[in-house]
């Protein structure tokens, strides 16, 4: 199909687009062979899920009806959905805001050139900002005001099928909820709200939402505490595991405080961490404990995993999940919450959940960004930065920098430790997404993770080869520094997608990481891709 | 007479409209926070580089600063300059802004309207047909009056046609566009349009003057065709714009202010503490079906 308009979207179609024409990347990217190409989609996808919409498969819980009953039953809870967005009773929390971006766009289309997944895809009709949410608009007036004059003349000429909504429930998951287009729109409304409105519904009502955000996220998390399932005792033995870890990277035994009554801070982490980054838990031990702060960590599993994979979908779980890890910090009396590298767990733990709770149970939550900065900034660690005198760019996760307003901290952190830093362009508060958020980064189903790398991911990294243009193709390390876990683990995936550590020493991490590695009190690299003996020639024995 | 009652009818229901739409917003139930950094309310260099309270250690403990000059300042940026299309799409700022410019100077000059109307019937006469009165302020009226409708109408009536023309031939704006947008931009040019035609035979906006001291003694408007089609028009559209999408001038002060940059923390004891109080005590009296919310609705599918 050609030309798409958002009422295209009902037409039946094996596929409504075939993605091709990326956005090209820099060198060394710029040459062909660079990049592997889409597979092909295996059949049995297209007959069992949504491939229709444009090839790639991301919510697995999005079935195909397989009868006529099916099928109205889908459309059927689906309009029945919609009501309960436009209800005061049922949309208490997100009325106003949802209210004010459906009805008042001008479709001026400022917000497409925001997007890094239209700009990324090669200005993909389906993936401009406001393509999703006028075929929102149009189902919902086509519903309200059926066949009438009015309901064409507003915009309601679209067929609500099966294939509507099935392909409106993949699209849902085709935007990173970055809310960059917001900051364009000279109205002040917001596309990623109404994509999330639109993967609200589909949970909320009609219980669809990706295996790895709803089934095997909250709903775990809910049940055992933590998304990763973990146990207590598994906890305790991680613990006694990163203890031993910290001494072998080290040379330094440090005791993990866990579960510390009255401790002034309960450090948070996503458990996510604990299981493929233990070097960042343990450098926030490092320097916890080097700089003699009271804290603790919780072995209650909802108050050690600070992840909330409820603001990516679902209202009332972000709440339960939310009001449950601050109910563990009430119960444990620390003063205030610290939380470690998660992007998103920030903005659930501050932003998200705040107005969800009064009085005792409003436990003070912070980043530890503006900690650390504080602690640097006082001299508490004898720093030396040329420890990490390499080239270093830093991604801003959109949670932290344009959802939270956090931005000079983590600057200040960095230009402290490493004397190569270069920012990526745009950053701050304007950055791009690293392509993993929203989810993204742990939906790894079919062929999705294409999706993510080729595309969603893409933005991010033409900006880290931008970052690094000059020094590209030396072999010197180069660290890309993304101080939350999602958006550390999209970018892990590109660099491995893209061969980019295999063929150009591009290496990905936390910012802690890079400041205990400045620490001159150890005579070894914190960093791993760092060469041992050249650093220790380097750095401790001259 | 009925003219001048149907310019009364129009105006109470452009303001009336325009006030039940912000009341609507207004009442709706307390959001959960959705702010968008930069806010322009944070102190310092933060509302302009994208900061917030956030950065501060301890946050909770330190006196709550606002800059209400940033929010103005950044407000009126927004109002009068629309600001962020400026910065992001200046092509299209260029015929949008026309549009917005034209009817800001088309309010101007309804209010020089007045000014002059009142002049008049007050006893000095802004022109006579021998011309503008010498009276310094008789004139000042007489020309600001021409200078802001003149303007405002060639710019509106520029806006609207180019935005109609560029949603007609422009593809990507036009596969977006619904009937009844093109219709609103229509409306309005019909207006300036008609508008037009009325002023060609009265450049000074005379007429313009001699509804208004109609307006202000109650007494019938002199009309013919052409001003009888206009004034129909023009309040048609009045009436019509607070019902429509047309209606932003509401939407967005709510979109900025109450959505996007309202960062207001609950902290203990404050009054956004009392309001999330009230908020988290209601019961709602619907619910959403999926299982994992309601148990019940899905047994009783079965």
């Amino acid at each position: 199909m050609g030309d798409i308009r958002p009422q295209d979207i009902s037409k039946p179609s094996e596929q409504l687009v075939k993605v091709e024409n990326l956005m090209p990347l820099p060198a060394p990217y710029d040459k062909p062979g660079m990049e592997p190409d889409f597979k092909e989609i295996k059949d049995s996808w297209k007959e069992d899920y949504c491939a229709s919409l444009d090839g790639f498969v991301g919510n697995e819980a999005l079935v195909r009806p397989k009868t006529k009953e099916e099928e109205e039953a889908l459309v059927k809870g689906f309009l029945r959905g919609l009501e309960k967005l436009f209800s005061d009773e049922t949309n208490r929390n997100y009325l106003q805001p949802f209210l004010l971006s459906f009805e008042y766009c001008a479709k001026c289309n400022t917000c497409s050139e925001a997007c890094h997944v239209f700009k990324a895809s090669g200005e993909q009709e389906i993936y401009r900002p406001i393509f999703r949410s006028e075929v929102l608009r149009k189902i919902a007036k086509k519903h309200f005001n059926g066949d009438s004059f009015w309901s064409k003349f507003t915009g309601g000429d679209i067929d609500i099928n099966a294939e509507t909504i099935l392909r409106l429930g993949e699209l849902a998951y085709r935007c990173n909820l970055c809310r960059r287009c917001a900051q364009t729109c000279p109205l002040g409304l917001d596309n990623g709200l109404l994509a999330r409105e639109i993967r609200k519904l589909f949970s909320m009502e009609l219980g669809i939402a990706p295996k790895p955000l709803h089934e095997k996220g909250t709903m775990l998390q809910l049940k055992t505490g933590s998304s990763t399932g973990i146990t207590k005792d598994a906890f305790l033995d991680m613990i006694e595991f990163l203890e031993e870890d910290i001494y072998e990277r080290t040379g330094k035994k440090y005791k993990i405080p866990v579960d510390k009554k009255g401790a002034d801070i309960l450090l948070t982490h996503n458990a996510g961490e604990y299981m493929a980054w233990p070097e960042n838990p343990a450098a926030f031990v490092i320097l916890f404990e080097e700089a003699g702060l009271d804290w603790t960590l919780s072995s209650d599993m909802i108050g050690y995993d600070n992840v909330n994979y409820g603001l990516f979908y679902d209202d009332a779980q972000t709440r339960k999940i939310g009001l449950a890890q601050l109910k563990a910090a009430k119960e444990l009396g620390v003063r205030r919450i610290v939380v470690g590298e998660c992007g998103h767990a920030h903005k659930a733990a501050m932003v998200s959940i705040d107005r969800a709770m009064v009085g005792e149970d409003n436990i003070p939550r912070e980043s530890f960004l503006p900690l650390l900065a504080d602690l640097i900034k006082k001299g508490v660690y004898k720093l030396d930065p040329s420890r990490n005198d390499f080239p270093v760019t830093m991604h801003d996760p959109c949670n932290v920098a344009r959802m939270m307003g956090v931005i000079q901290p983590q600057r200040d952190i960095i230009k402290a430790v490493a004397p190569q830093f270069r920012e990526m362009y745009p950053h701050g508060a304007k950055n791009f997404c690293c392509g993993g958020g929203s989810g993204f980064a742990i939906m790894k189903s079919f062929n999705f993770p294409e999706f993510r790398n080729k595309i969603s991911s893409r933005m991010k990294f033409k900006q880290i080869l931008e970052a690094f243009q000059g020094v590209m193709e030396e072999d010197i390390p180069k660290y890309v520094a993304a101080p939350c876990s999602n958006c550390k683990g999209a970018i892990r995936d590109i660099l491995e997608y893209y061969q980019a550590t295999a063929k150009f020493n591009v290496h990905y991490g936390g910012l802690v990481e890079l400041v205990v590695n400045a620490m001159v009190q150890f005579d070894r690299p914190f960093l791993e891709f760092l060469d041992e003996e050249e650093f220790v020639a380097k750095h401790v024995k001259k | 007479m009925l003219l001048t009652v149907f310019v009364y009818v129009s105006i109470l229901a452009f303001i009336g409209l325009s006030l039940y739409k912000a009341y609507q917003y207004a009442k709706m139930p307390m959001h959960g926070r959705w702010e968008l950094y930069p806010v322009p309310k944070e102190p310092g260099g933060k509302g302009h580089y994208g900061g917030s309270y956030y950065e501060d250690l301890e946050w909770w403990n330190k006196p709550r600063e606002v800059s209400h000059a940033g929010e103005i300042i950044d407000m009126l940026k927004e109002m009068l300059f629309i600001k962020n299309l400026f910065i992001n799409q200046r092509r299209q700022w260029w015929l949008s802004y026309a549009l917005h410019l034209g009817i800001y100077l088309l309010g101007l000059w309804t209010v020089l309207l007045a000014v002059g109307a009142i002049t008049e019937l007050s006893g000095l006469t802004l022109s006579t047909p021998e011309g503008v009165s010498n009276n310094a302020w008789a004139s000042l009226v007489y020309y600001a009056t021409f200078i802001s409708g003149g303007a405002g109408a060639l710019l509106l009536g520029f806006g609207s046609l180019s935005l109609f023309l560029k949603r007609c031939f422009n593809n990507t704006f036009a596969k977006y566009t619904t009937p009844q947008e093109y219709f609103n931009l229509f409306f309005l040019f019909a207006v300036v349009a008609s508008g037009m035609v009325v002023w060609s035979a009265d450049p000074g906006f005379n007429y313009g003057r001699e509804i208004m001291k109609a307006l202000f003694t109650f007494s019938p408007i002199q009309a013919d065709t052409a001003l009888t089609i206009h004034i129909l028009l023009l309040g048609a559209v009045m009436i019509y714009i607070p019902q429509t999408k047309m209606s932003h001038y509401v939407g967005k002060y709510f979109a900025f202010h109450k959505v996007l940059w309202d960062n207001e923390p609950n902290l203990r004891n404050s009054k956004m503490e009392s309001i999330v109080k009230e908020a988290i005590s209601y019961k709602p009296k619907a619910s959403w079906s999926a299982p994992h919310i309601n148990p019940a609705a899905q047994q009783e599918k079965k």
